[in-house]
């Protein structure tokens, strides 16, 4: 097999009401998007066919994001204005399409090319300062899980009145969801469970922006 | 009018229930039309997942956003979590494209696609902050209508609807909506405009109907008779309303505008309805009763809305809809065609209903390409005998010849749907069952080479008989539960083969289908009673609540058994007799009198009318696209004969 590949990257945004999609719902709805562009997505071979198409890293539900990524293979070269242009058509609302571009082979798959993540978390109200929890337990299904901050926090975190910024990296291991780390941190701060007599609550949380590991 | 905005009220509950892309809306295709003077929203009596497909839902918002100045939106009843989220904040139920209380629409339209949605017409009431019953709206209260197949007998949901919608609503849904509008923009008063209503073709209106005793019901031929309103004009409503159709459907397009889900939901794929109505004559069978008569679409017509959709959609699969869209008579030029189109480019084609015989295998290999899933059969009844009566016109040879050709072309898994409990059923019948699955599954592994042999997989599955009104079985009784487990044991001793699953459906919920089918108004107070004792989502396994309904009856002193079990004689009135689906009283008679000396009717898109009065009665035919081939002289003499 000798395919001619043109491998695509699209960076877009989602937010709104649209953040309430799971990542499979996102990842089904991004694949439509594709489809109803009408561009010339490859499709792999074997049993049960499907579109080359790839996402990056999941957002939690009720998590929006401005940089975004999913990679597509076509079949054919399709100029990039007209990449861009089919698929921003085939677009409802809440989802923008910001940038196309082609990229390398070698390139790493979206979903580890950018383990780094930024958040921006909008709080009801402003506060002074955020005190960070040095370690956060984590309920899952079947077992908790002790995570430490400091493995996935890089750098400090921001305030600016009503508005949080903050970084957390994905590991092998494991990542630290921004809603729960929120969560811990206004808990930490105000030492009220569940947050109902506490002064602020999370209004919403984007990620604002997604980077490649920086290694020290 | 400017509506509530729920959507501040509702977001913050979106963390806290399950699947929250259910409530948001905003999905490709969907449309909130601004200018409109009258809207109505059509809300689906069960979840987003359940009901997003829907297509009773889908051509009647369409229907009314097509019709310039009248707008619809959607809603879904909210899965119980986010309802009782909901009832704790005091947030009524709201539409999908403004997020607005349905009970700020114009009108607000539920469909009622099967008998257990019952109670769910009153959760919807409830949590919208409408008045449950018609008669304590107030006057500026939505109109609450209702359609679907429930409405064929809509006495056990009459206190509930200021009108009902029977038949097809693609005329019907706008015509009312703008009768609505311009009374109100008169200033006509609420009883001005039900009465109105009542004057449009189709439309039951109950309150303008009193129930009359069983007595006069016999003597009469009728269980309401419309009440004097007293009016100068001297106006009542009609005596029978016979259902609507739309006449226009075999030449409208077949590509009607659909919205793309974010969440998962049930036959999530593009869907073209390809025909209407179905003349098999089954004789259990409601549908093939409503729908008559039979309405294809030619071939151009599906072809280019399918390829149409799939580009609009972006959907990967499409599914030819229709009672028995296999029965099509273009249905081979449709699938090469479509094949042609799609090749290599990874859509899936998919008919969801198959004929019994050599030629449905055939349509289904056209479309299954490489991978193939299972193929379900419905031969219904166990012995030749038993499939005579209920005039399921197929034979042991016919299934047998379909396993053959679908095991030759790869197929490994084959489900069997049967029914039990069907009027004249004996043990032999039941065992009969066992015998047909046995021999099916030898043919299955006869027409399979060995090595192969171990994937193959057979499912019978077993549903109860309920009596549908509007049918030839209407009147008669289904059997009890414990009958049900007796004869489903039956079953499962007498299949002796390992390879061979038996499913059966629960006789709880098949008990409360058959109450709701065949009740008369009175049904209506065991339905609110039931409701009141916390049962919703009786269709749902883990929310069934069998001991709400037998409290319920207890209380309202009604006799599910005996309403549920009962056999007639065909000159017994039924409730539901003021309602007409077109097909005459006398047909029904005359079938389940066949049916008991068990003689079959044939069908008459294939052979000479069978009277079954529709054609006549509605000032309609069957319009077929092609031709339906005709059977052999011998099959036709021995259909003749029935009538003589």
């Amino acid at each position: 097999m000798n395919d001619r590949r043109f491998r695509l990257r699209v960076t877009y945004s989602i937010e709104g009401r649209l953040s309430m999609l799971s990542h499979l719902e996102l990842a089904r709805t991004l694949e439509r998007i594709v489809r109803r562009a009408g561009l010339p997505f490859a499709v792999s071979n074997g049993f049960s066919p499907h579109m080359k198409i790839s996402f990056g890293s999941a957002l939690p539900v009720g998590v929006g994001g401005r940089h975004e990524i999913f990679d597509l293979q076509l079949v054919d070269y399709i100029s990039l204005d007209k990449v861009k242009a089919a698929l921003v058509a085939a677009t409802a609302p809440g989802i923008e399409i910001l940038d196309c571009k082609y990229i390398e082979n070698s390139e790493a798959a979206a979903s580890v090319a950018l383990p780094v993540s930024v958040y921006e978390a909008v709080l009801s109200g402003p506060i002074d300062s955020l005190d960070v929890p040095d370690e956060i337990e984590v309920k899952r299904k079947k077992k908790d899980r002790i995570v430490n901050v400091s493995d996935h926090l890089v750098g400090g975190v921001d305030i600016d009145a009503d508005t949080v910024t903050f970084t957390l990296v994905a590991l092998d291991t494991g990542s630290l969801r921004p809603d729960v780390f929120m969560k811990a941190c206004l808990f930490q701060t105000f030492g009220d469970d569940e947050g109902s007599k506490a002064p602020v609550h999370v209004l919403r949380i984007t990620r604002i922006d997604q980077r490649s590991a920086v290694r020290c | 009018m400017i509506k509530t905005d729920l959507w501040p009220s509702i977001e913050p509950l979106l963390l806290e229930i399950e699947r929250p892309s259910r409530y948001i809306g905003s999905e490709w295709g969907s449309l909130r039309k601004e200018q409109a003077y009258a809207d109505l929203v059509m809300i689906y009596p069960d979840t987003y997942e359940l009901g997003q497909a829907n297509q009773a839902m889908r051509i009647l918002v369409n229907a009314v956003n097509a019709t310039e100045g009248l707008a619809a939106e959607r809603a879904y009843l909210p899965a119980v979590d986010m309802i009782d989220a909901m009832r704790e904040r005091g947030i009524p139920m709201f539409s999908l494209e403004s997020c607005a209380p349905v009970s700020e629409f114009d009108v607000v339209g539920i469909t009622l696609p099967h008998e257990l949605a019952a109670t769910n017409v009153l959760e919807i009431l409830d949590i919208s902050g409408i008045a449950l019953h018609a008669i304590d709206r107030a006057e500026d209260d939505p109109i609450v209508i209702a359609g679907g197949p429930c409405v064929f007998n809509p006495e056990p949901y009459a206190p509930f609807f200021d009108a009902m919608l029977i038949g097809e609503g693609e005329e019907h849904v706008p015509e009312v909506l703008e009768m609505v509008a311009r009374l109100k923009g008169e200033g006509a008063s609420r009883d001005e405009i039900l009465f109105k209503l009542s004057q449009i073709e189709g439309t039951y209106v109950p309150s303008l109907y009193e129930v009359v005793g069983e007595q006069v019901a016999q003597d009469v031929g009728s269980w309401v008779r419309p009440r004097d309103l007293g009016r100068s004009d001297g106006g009542r409503a009609p005596e029978k309303i016979a259902k609507r159709i739309f006449e226009g459907f075999a030449q409208s397009d077949a590509w009607e505008p659909m919205i793309v889900p974010f969440a998962e939901v049930v036959h999530d794929r593009l869907n073209v309805e390809v025909l209407r109505g179905c003349a098999r004559r089954c004789r259990f069978c409601q549908a093939g009763m409503m729908y008559r008569p039979v309405r294809e679409r030619s071939a151009a017509n599906i072809v280019s809305a399918v390829k149409r959709g799939i580009e609009q959609t972006g959907y990967e699969e499409v599914s030819l809809t229709s009672l028995s869209s296999t029965d099509h008579s273009q249905i081979e030029t449709i699938l090469t065609d479509l094949n042609r189109e799609f090749s290599g480019k990874g859509v899936r084609i998919s008919i969801p209903s198959q004929r019994l015989d050599s030629f449905g295998v055939h349509m289904a290999e056209l479309v299954a390409g490489a991978k193939k899933g299972g193929l379900t059969f419905a031969p219904e009844a166990g012995t030749q005998r038993l499939r005579d009566v209920i005039n399921k016109n197929v034979s042991e040879e016919d299934l047998f010849s379909s396993i053959d050709a679908a095991c030759k072309a790869g197929w490994r898994r084959v489900k069997l749907y049967f029914m039990i409990g069907l009027p004249t059923e004996t043990d032999d019948d039941i065992k009969g069952i066992a015998s047909l699955a046995q021999r099916a599954y030898d043919r299955m592994k006869s027409a399979t080479p060995e090595e192969q042999r171990g994937s193959l997989r057979m499912v019978v599955s077993v549903a109860v008989f309920v009596p549908k009104s509007q049918t030839p079985f209407q009147w008669d009784g289904q059997i009890s539960s414990d009958e049900t487990l007796r004869r489903v044991s039956l079953l499962k001793c007498s299949v002796k083969y390992k390879a061979i699953q038996v499913n059966y459906h629960d006789p709880k919920t098949s008990l409360i289908e058959a109450v709701m089918s065949r009740g008369a108004r009175n049904i209506s107070s065991l339905l609110e009673a039931a409701w009141k004792r916390g049962a919703r989502f009786d269709a749902w396994t883990e929310h069934f609540d069998e001991q709400a309904w037998v409290c319920a009856a207890d209380e309202c002193g009604i006799d599910m058994r005996e309403l549920a079990q009962r056999s007639y004689d065909t000159d017994r009135v039924m409730e539901w007799e003021h309602i007409s689906c077109g097909v005459d009283r006398g047909y029904l008679a005359r079938e389940r009198d066949l049916a008991q000396k068990g003689i079959t009717t044939h069908d008459c898109t294939y052979d000479v009318c069978t009277s079954c009065g529709v054609c006549p009665n509605l000032k309609v035919k069957n319009e077929i696209a092609g031709d339906r081939s005709l059977l052999s002289p011998t099959d036709t003499a021995v259909m003749e004969r029935c009538y003589e």
